[in-house]
């Protein structure tokens, strides 16, 4: 893939000093780029320092060592700072505190509105947002009255009217329900194949991870592989190594491997496994 | 109970009040608030709630709402009627418990009972009106907008209309959380609804502990959620909605002048004749 590297993390390393004044290490010496229009995931236990990542994207934290850079632009520089956050939006695993006016399209309209974008343009971007969120019918309604789903998506309307290059997701679906998930990750994905915005996926549900174009597993703040899906995922040592669990279809192949069926190891969704299965028993459509 | 809470509801519609700029709904009921004091009797006073009536019925906001607002602070109207009707010994007497007129119930005192009564109730009605039919960022922008000149003595307007805002958006909020924490609380035994007003009283500290904790992780959350997206000063922010006075408030500015200056006339001139008693307040 040769896409133009949209944001770069440069041997980055994050330490704060924690209650008898120790250093920690959140990050510790990562390496990555995220190209224009790529989908990330970013896949690590909890306080493995994936947060940590997402907030060195927009130069909420600044790296103790090491540089960030996003479109060309060190985040450690302050004139920089406003220009970072208008390409980088992140979103946060809590919709409630990232929600600040009480109705729909008021809320998706502050960040335009704290970029001093002319009116009309800001109602123009708002419905936009609200429409790829499919929150637009929802538009006048009052914040606290949405489910924790419709909350999130308005949390990422609010982001994308501000029309950024990417958007990092920190953990976005842990708080929500099946359906306010699925409903979330669906957004997310279109967003990435019809917009174009490249996306950064921090979460620690694996399913969440199968469509993204490349996978990066991190555990206690450092990096342990990157590839793809069906190489990350072929690998069921070295996540399992890392505290995490193999999506439901992955456990299953590997289950009927230990039973001597001979299995590929690199099956990610149902659809790909009923195939196989079907394939296997000799009953192919 | 909690939940019955209805402060900064608003109710949107299109209806010619919901259109009104929010600095001149502001403006008016302001004014409105003081007109209503000056008023000496009951035609001007019945002309300013005539006036407050048909602004409820223009903004088609439904009666059940209006009479949800009124019915927190029935309580109120009660007693500061009650304390009329025992401590103004005006006019006739109707019922003595004693032998000299204190504590008398008199013709007087029902008359500013029923005035006070009618007083508070138009009150209500059109400042629950003003949060009714605007949005709570429309209102805390307009305020911010009518005390911008106090910014020549240094006072931030901005920081404050924003703290209003999110003061309002987190209402409900943690409302919520109250009665998740009194359940949980109540759940591991805390005396919440029975005991002494005292163990009452000590168990509620159980309840806010947890609730001011989890108000400060939320604001820490929310600050750092606003610079995401861009949050600085405020000083060079637009706006989603252009505040622009129109026709309309200067039709309601006009209405207005009219009832206060019916409400002033009768008051002051000619009418108070026809009343035998003069309210005490």
């Amino acid at each position: 893939m040769t896409k133009e590297t949209l944001i770069e993390f440069n041997n980055v390393s994050y330490s704060y000093d924690d209650e008898e004044e120790n250093k920690r290490f959140a990050v510790k010496n990562v390496s990555f780029t995220v190209g224009r229009g790529e989908f990330i995931a970013i896949l690590g236990h909890n306080g493995s320092g994936k947060s940590t990542i997402a907030k060195l994207c927009n130069s909420i934290c600044i790296p103790t060592s090491g540089t960030v850079t996003v479109g060309g632009m060190d985040t450690r520089e302050e004139e920089n700072e406003i220009e970072v956050r208008k390409k980088v939006g992140v979103v946060f695993q809590n919709p409630d505190n990232q929600i600040v006016a009480s109705i729909v399209e008021e809320d998706v309209a502050f960040g335009p509105e704290n970029l001093a974008v002319d009116p009309k343009e800001i109602r123009i971007r708002v419905d936009e947002a609200l429409e790829a969120v499919g929150m637009y019918d929802r538009r006048f309604s009052e914040t606290h009255r949405l489910s924790g789903g419709q909350k999130q998506r308005v949390a990422i309307a609010g982001i994308i009217a501000m029309r950024p290059e990417c958007i990092v997701l920190d953990e976005p679906t842990a708080m929500l329900d099946p359906k306010g998930r699925a409903r979330v990750l669906k957004t997310v994905t279109s967003l990435n194949r019809e917009l174009g915005i490249s996306v950064v996926l921090i979460t620690h549900f694996m399913e969440e991870a199968i469509g993204a174009d490349r996978i990066m597993v991190i555990n206690k703040g450092a990096v342990k592989a990157v590839g793809t899906p069906r190489e990350i995922f072929g690998q069921p040592e070295l996540l399992k190594g890392c505290g995490l669990e193999l999506p439901d279809t992955a456990k299953l192949c590997e289950k009927l491997k230990l039973e001597n069926i001979d299995i590929r190891g690199d099956i990610l969704t149902e659809d790909e496994f009923v195939d196989e299965i079907l394939k296997l028993t000799g009953k192919t459509e | 109970m909690i939940r019955d809470i209805t402060i900064g509801q608003f109710f949107p519609g299109d209806s010619f009040i919901h259109k009104l700029d929010a600095r001149a709904k502001i403006v008016i009921t302001v004014l409105y608030i003081i007109a209503l004091f000056m008023c000496k009797n009951f035609f001007s006073l019945s002309l300013m709630l005539l006036f407050s009536v048909v602004c409820v019925f223009i903004s088609r906001i439904s009666p059940k709402l209006i009479w949800k607002s009124l019915k927190t602070i029935i309580f109120i109207v009660l007693f500061t009627s009650a304390l009329q009707i025992i401590y103004n010994n005006r006019g006739e007497v109707l019922w003595k418990p004693f032998e000299s007129r204190e504590f008398a119930v008199t013709t007087g005192g029902i008359y500013s009972a029923v005035f006070l009564a009618v007083r508070i109730i138009a009150l209500i009605l059109l400042s629950s009106l003003l949060t009714y039919t605007t949005s709570p960022t429309m209102l805390t922008d307009a305020l911010e907008r009518l005390l911008s000149p106090l910014k020549v003595f240094g006072v931030k307007v901005h920081s404050l209309a924003m703290m209003m805002t999110i003061a309002l958006r987190f209402i409900p909020t943690l409302i919520n959380e109250i009665d998740i924490i009194m359940s949980a609380q109540k759940a591991r035994g805390a005396k919440l609804d029975n005991g002494s007003v005292g163990e009452r009283m000590k168990a509620m500290i159980s309840v806010f502990i947890p609730l001011f904790v989890s108000a400060f992780r939320r604001a820490a959350e929310l600050a750092v959620a606003m610079e995401c997206r861009c949050y600085t000063d405020g000083a060079s922010r637009t706006r989603l909605k252009v505040m622009k006075m129109g026709y309309r408030d200067a039709v309601a500015f006009g209405l207005l002048s009219l009832v206060i200056a019916g409400a002033l006339f009768t008051s002051y001139y000619g009418f108070s004749s026809m009343f035998i008693f003069e309210p005490v307040m």
